[in-house]
């Protein structure tokens, strides 16, 4: 009873970090309709940036995480401005933005390894101990728990953005069809900035938690990328509720796989899965 | 004698019905034009003839033999060819290779291993030059102006040589000294007692080109009959204005 | 000098794997993400062969490309089914899954352990110990790759390859079966990763999982597009390059771990500014 509370509970941590990735990839495929490598590499930025705000600067742990969180999400958009933008002008293909998302990947990642050393670090502070709650005889820390209720959180909020307000609208035309939209006099560029910068903000909040929870090492990025990326498919890729269910889902059948495979196959069982969906259901649980 | 029938075929995209249960034959040697306002499912009828789209229930016959499906690989063989409306070329290889790669063998072995190549760049000359293209064979497809590429398209089904060639919308967009060479190539295809469809808008060229007509709409049979006839009836002027 | 061959070998090496790879992107337009997976195929069934039984090196790799063969075959069942981005995903996923295989299946790879100790190759009564001969061996062996790909390029085959390459629904119209062809250059690239990384296996004399990871399948598709897609010489030209650059850096004074690091990160800048300004590569016909 206990090993499968555990392994639920396991379950359930994992799973929320793999829906908060797939929510900012969700967010991001929908609208633009191409993969981004450096997808979880930016979140990587942002956690090394709170790691420095945390440990270099001193600063307050919640200050560092919005910091954090910041930067990785202005990078992400000049990024988009200086990269994207003009590629997407001239009608590139999705292979090409793919191919160029590969480079913003490896530049990214060298130079974190170059920066920050390929050492895998923890964001938490040296004194700091996490509370463990115990329920049925598994164990949970506090910033665990934090995160499972941030998957909860995040996907209510940005439902409400993405249905009631202006931008959210904005967001669903463009993925509609963007053309129609930048006719209907939508500021396609300028919104598709706001998806970037919101995307990278949430992928960077998975990154952070796990850093607190585990820790960062720069090579997680591809890593990260791939559970989100595996998560969206299964869900439902392109929406919201599809990136939740799916990163529970997701999280969930890994651990409980471990049950009778050795953790180590995770990765590979990750895939299986992926592999599957794509060939007997490739929308996703949730699909139309 | 019939060289292409269809039989009761339908198509829906979620929902809407492209093509609704339609039966149509086109007579061997005859150049049919297929007409209609936008949405009457004159492209989706092309797509399913050429096995570019599955369709979800009738048949094609082709000469005898009756096909409840077909695979876009399979057209040539049944003597099966046709053009795109959005032209659909070899971008990033040459004007001569795009002739080329329709004549070689089919198959993987024999593709590795021909020795025709003289031949066929004969017959490529031929066509190439037929539609004034032959200078620009070592030209990149990507570089042609849009007429070319219709031109393109047009030697590309000359080269294929089948005996039913789907047209659509051949004349679209064309300049007229190029509206003047895909006449001139089509009624070349008609002298050689080629069977022809097209889908064509301009009332001109249908009563200067076709055999017979059908209008279709919303992806039923409205009417059909000689051009001159056809063209002047008020459900068909009903149909184009209403919509 | 022992050095200069040295990293002579390395770059006939990856220029065999980069030239196959071409194959597949450049010439057939499937972004595959799995060539190192089939490299690996190759090292660690020449070296069970080699270790296990009688079979000299030669007929080792010849029944090892032949497994690669199959494999390759079985894998394009699958990939078949998907374009572009899936294709690419989906071909990770093997990759992720043979690496994990490649780890964890301890009985027959040893895991990160390795396999040390894989002999030179022997061919009537001729020795390759020495590195001179390697050289010589291997340079005969990149020459005759080179020359049957241009011959397969250079033949109706190969322009078949490049019409389902620009547009593979247009060229089924006019009677070719392209799920035949994109399964016969699978196969096709998949023993020449196999080829060189049973060589690889054999230079080295040690074999160890990370080698084939995910990290080297990207590395190969960054620099077979740097060197230029759809060329004979670009995939070459790359294979110098993605040798040779971290010794320049070393040279101007990176210190070696930094130049490893710096060799990403210039690669990855580089791909950008390709994408954006030259996306046919360094001397590539075929623009993404």
């Amino acid at each position: 009873m206990e090993i499968f509370v555990q392994l639920l509970l396991n379950g359930l941590i994992a799973g929320s970090l793999y829906s908060l990735l797939a929510i900012g990839f969700n967010l991001f495929y929908g609208t633009v309709k191409f993969f981004d490598l450096a997808f979880g590499t930016i979140a990587l930025v942002g956690s090394y940036a709170t790691l420095s705000f945390l440990k270099n600067l001193d600063l307050p742990l919640l200050i560092s995480v919005m910091g954090g969180i910041l930067v990785g999400a202005v990078l992400n958009v000049i990024i988009y401005k200086l990269v994207y933008v003009p590629i997407r002008a001239r009608k590139g293909s999705n292979m090409v933005l793919l191919v160029t998302s590969l480079g913003v990947f490896t530049i990214l990642q060298s130079l974190l390894a170059i920066l920050f050393s390929s050492q895998f670090q923890t964001l938490r502070s040296a004194g700091y101990v996490p509370h463990i709650f115990h329920i049925y005889g598994a164990s949970v820390t506090s910033v665990q728990v934090l995160m499972i209720a941030l998957a909860v959180l995040v996907p209510i909020v940005m439902h409400f953005i993405l249905k009631r307000t202006k931008f959210g609208r904005a967001v669903r035309a463009i993925g509609d069809n963007e053309e129609v939209a930048s006719i209907v006099g939508i500021n396609t560029s300028k919104v598709i900035g706001g998806v970037f910068f919101i995307s990278a903000a949430l992928s960077g909040l998975a990154g952070i938690m796990n850093g607190l929870d585990r820790g960062i090492e720069p090579y997680m990025g591809l890593a990260l990328l791939l559970k989100g990326i595996i998560a969206a498919i299964v869900g439902g890729i392109g929406y919201l509720w599809g990136g939740v269910l799916g990163g529970f889902v997701l999280g969930l059948i890994e651990n409980f796989g471990t049950w009778y495979l050795p953790s180590e196959w995770k990765d590979a069982i990750a895939f299986v899965v992926l592999i599957i969906f794509l060939i007997f259901r490739p929308r996703g649980i949730l699909s139309k | 004698m019939n060289a292409l029938t269809i039989k009761n075929l339908s198509k829906h995209f979620d929902g809407v019905r492209a093509v609704d249960d339609l039966s149509l034959s086109f007579e061997k040697g005859r150049v049919t034009a297929l007409v209609g306002p936008n949405g009457s499912g004159k492209t989706t009828l092309m797509h399913l003839l050429s096995g570019v789209t599955p369709f979800d229930s009738g048949e094609v016959v082709v000469g005898t033999t009756a096909f409840s499906h077909i695979a876009p690989y399979d057209i040539s063989s049944l003597g099966i060819t046709r053009t795109f409306q959005s032209v659909q070329l070899f971008e990033q290889i040459s004007v001569l290779d795009n002739i080329l790669v329709v004549l070689t063998e089919r198959s993987v072995w024999a593709s590795l291993f021909e020795r025709h190549s003289k031949f066929h760049t004969e017959k490529a000359k031929g066509v190439l030059e037929f539609v004034g293209l032959w200078e620009k064979r070592s030209e990149k497809v990507e570089g042609l102006s849009y007429g070319q590429r219709k031109l393109l398209e047009i030697a590309r089904v000359l080269a294929m040589n089948c005996e039913i060639i789907l047209f659509d919308e051949p004349f679209a967009g064309l300049f007229p000294e190029m509206v003047k060479r895909v006449r001139d190539a089509i009624s070349h295809m008609r002298e050689a007692g080629k069977t022809i469809v097209f889908i064509e808008h301009s009332m001109q060229l249908i009563r200067e080109l076709s055999d017979y007509v059908y209008v279709l709409d919303a992806g039923k049979l409205l009417a059909e009959g000689a051009p001159a006839h056809v063209l002047g009836e008020r459900k068909v002027i009903a149909a184009y204005l209403g919509e | 000098m022992g050095y200069i061959i040295h990293l002579i070998i390395l770059c006939l090496l990856f220029a065999i794997n980069a030239m196959s790879l071409n194959l597949l992107i450049g010439y057939t337009g499937l972004l595959f993400a799995a060539s190192a997976a089939f490299a690996g195929i190759g090292a660690y069934t020449t070296v069970f062969l080699l270790k296990s039984t009688e079979l000299g090196f030669f007929p080792a790799v010849i029944i090892s490309m032949l497994v690669a063969s199959v494999m390759a075959t079985l894998l394009g069942l699958v990939l078949n089914k998907f374009r572009d981005d899936y294709f690419a995903l989906v071909s990770v996923g093997f990759q992720v899954i043979v690496s994990t295989v490649f780890m964890y299946w301890v009985g027959f790879t040893r895991g990160p352990l390795g396999i040390p100790g894989i002999a030179r190759p022997t061919l009537l009564g001729l020795d390759f110990s020495s590195n001179i001969m390697f050289l010589i061996l291997v340079a005969i062996i990149a020459s005759v790759v080179y020359l049957f790909i241009k011959f397969l390029i250079g033949s109706p085959f190969g322009r078949v390859l490049k019409a389902i390459r620009d547009n593979e629904e247009a060229i089924k119209v006019f009677g070719y079966n392209t799920y035949f062809f994109k399964l016969t250059i699978l196969s096709l690239a998949a023993m020449l990763c196999a080829l060189a990384g049973a060589l690889y296996a054999s230079y080295i004399t040690y074999i160890s999982p990370p080698v084939f990871y995910l990290f080297e399948s990207i590395l190969l598709i960054s620099i077979v597009t740097f060197g230029g897609l759809g060329s004979l010489k670009g995939p070459v030209i790359g294979a110098v390059i993605m040798v040779l650059l971290p010794e320049a850096l070393r040279f101007v004074g990176f210190p070696p771990e930094v130049a490893a690091q710096m060799r990403q990160a210039v690669f990855g800048l580089a791909l950008i500014l390709l994408m954006l300004y030259r996306p046919q590569g360094l001397v590539g016909e075929y623009k993404l």
